[in-house]
């Protein structure tokens, strides 16, 4: 009779160069991954695209099951929870005047100003289907991508806050990596002082900032919003408030509630226009295109900043 | 032939391996524990996938570690590969020591099992290190593959009661 086959397998020569290919193949993968990482990372979108919304089905009743859960375990704080929302309604009643008055005042400014409020400013609103699954990296899977317009690199926010940016799109899903996740770096404004720093995620709930100018000008309670250098983000949307941890560091409570994502806005940003190079004077196109007669009595003089001597010797001959 | 090698066996608890480790693979991925920091969670995968091999090596091929594990390096955002790799070469080592470990009691598995995992969480790190990849804290890592050590006594219950994964020893496996 046989011995356990796949004790004795192992000693086969066959079983072994197997083994070595394989671990040789997989070696090639790891380095393509480090040396070619956007292809390697699109292919893996389109894994996720392709296995994800198959898991759907079984995904969404168990989420749902245990959010309920989750609400049904808050019915035993139902009292507590009562009170407190009483309180903050009050005290939300007395911002709700405020707010008005200064809507009201808003209103009018805008419109003594004639402002133009930044049309573009629109979003996509996707929902989420699967986080990360590992314990070292925090994004999410939206189920709006590359079909619905999505690109590399937008905002996302739930209703209050900024959640992070998109980065990876598929055909149908796109990933958000959230601001506490290690690689996530965003600017920020610090409000009122109008302090720039950096967002830096680290695996907890509360994201560093770093490169703080002047930290005494920096207080807990502080508003922070995205400062939109480096025209990733737009600018000014919400991140959340300043705290002061135990080591003296600085870090952002966020607005949104990252342990309750279920819908997110994926803000359509635009790239500026740029200036990139100093003016030229405005005036018809030159040289002139064919065709082009001039007035009788009328010279044709050489380009006008060149005349003006704005551009170096030697450009235009 | 007896029950636990017959060709039946081996290929129902192979098929049953996949379908588990596609059911944790989804768990994983479910959008609930998105705000929870402090200490990671276990690395069920590599527990359920060394448990079985420990058992029964037949059920645990290398072709279903590498789907499943290729898989999951995918879908959770890490290297594409560098784990899988990892996990085979152990398996492979592992399956090679299994016949002296099934002697002995529990604990013994257990300190095999847990070197094996820090051993690969080191592994794992230094390559990425040698990459010049952004790498997550080594505490946390660390913390990371004794939670999984931790959890395997109950991963082996587990297996050992509900799915009635028996071990094979090597009487056994001689008397043949």
């Amino acid at each position: 009779m046989a011995k356990d086959p796949y004790d004795e397998d192992y000693a086969r020569p066959v079983r072994r160069l197997l083994l070595t290919v394989l671990v040789l193949c997989l070696i090639a993968l790891v380095l393509v991954w480090r040396i070619d990482n956007p292809r390697v990372e699109r292919m893996r979108a389109a894994v996720i695209d392709r296995v994800v919304p198959n898991m759907e089905w079984a995904m969404a009743p168990i989420t749902g099951l245990a959010r309920m859960v989750d609400d049904f375990q808050s019915y035993a704080r139902l009292f507590e929870q009562n009170q407190e929302l009483r309180r903050e309604l009050q005290q939300m009643r007395a911002w709700r005047e405020a707010a008005l008055q200064l809507e009201q005042e808003n209103a009018r400014l805008l419109d003594l100003n004639r402002v133009q409020l930044d049309p573009e400013l629109t979003f996509v609103t996707g929902i989420v289907m699967a986080d990360a699954g590992g314990p070292f990296r925090r994004s999410v899977l939206i189920n709006v991508g590359a079909r619905d317009g999505i690109l590399d690199g937008w905002a996302t926010m739930d209703g209050l806050g900024v959640v992070g940016r998109v980065s990876g799109v598929g055909e149908r899903t796109s990933r958000v990596l959230l601001l506490t996740d290690s690689n996530s770096r965003i600017p920020v404004t610090i409000l009122p002082s109008g302090q720039q720093a950096l967002l830096m995620g680290d695996n907890t709930q509360a994201p560093i900032l770093e490169f703080i100018e002047d930290v005494e000008d920096v207080s807990a309670g502080d508003r922070v919003v995205t400062s939109g250098d480096g025209g990733l983000f737009p600018p000014g949307l919400l991140v959340g408030q300043i705290v002061q941890t135990t080591d003296r560091r600085l870090r952002a409570r966020l607005a949104a509630d990252l342990a309750r994502l279920n819908f997110l806005r994926v803000m359509r940003s635009h790239p500026g226009t740029s200036l990139g190079a100093p003016g030229d004077l405005i005036g018809p196109p030159w040289p002139p295109p064919e065709g082009f007669v001039l007035p009788p009595g009328i010279q044709p003089t050489p380009r006008p900043d060149a005349a003006a001597r704005l551009l170096r010797d030697g450009v235009f001959p | 032939m007896n029950g636990l090698t017959s060709a039946r066996h081996v290929w129902s608890y192979r098929a049953l391996f996949l379908v588990l480790c596609f059911c944790i693979i989804t768990l994983m991925l479910l959008p609930l524990g998105l705000n929870d920091a402090g200490l990671p969670g276990p690395d069920l995968l590599l527990a359920v996938t060394f448990a079985w091999l420990l058992r029964q090596p037949a059920v645990v091929p290398i072709a279903s570690i590498l789907i499943v594990f290729l898989l999951a390096d995918f879908l959770f955002q890490r290297p594409p590969g560098l784990w899988t790799l990892l996990v085979i070469v152990t398996s492979e080592s592992l399956r090679r020591r299994r016949l002296t470990m099934t002697e002995f009691p529990f604990l013994v598995e257990w300190s095999a099992f847990t070197g094996a995992v820090i051993g690969m969480v080191i592994l794992n790190h230094l390559t990425l290190w040698i990459l010049m990849v952004d790498l997550p804290p080594l505490g946390l890592t660390l913390a990371h593959g004794l939670v999984t050590a931790a959890i395997y006594p109950l991963v082996v219950l587990v297996s050992k009661f509900l799915f009635g994964l028996r071990k094979i020893g090597p009487a056994e496996a001689e008397a043949l």
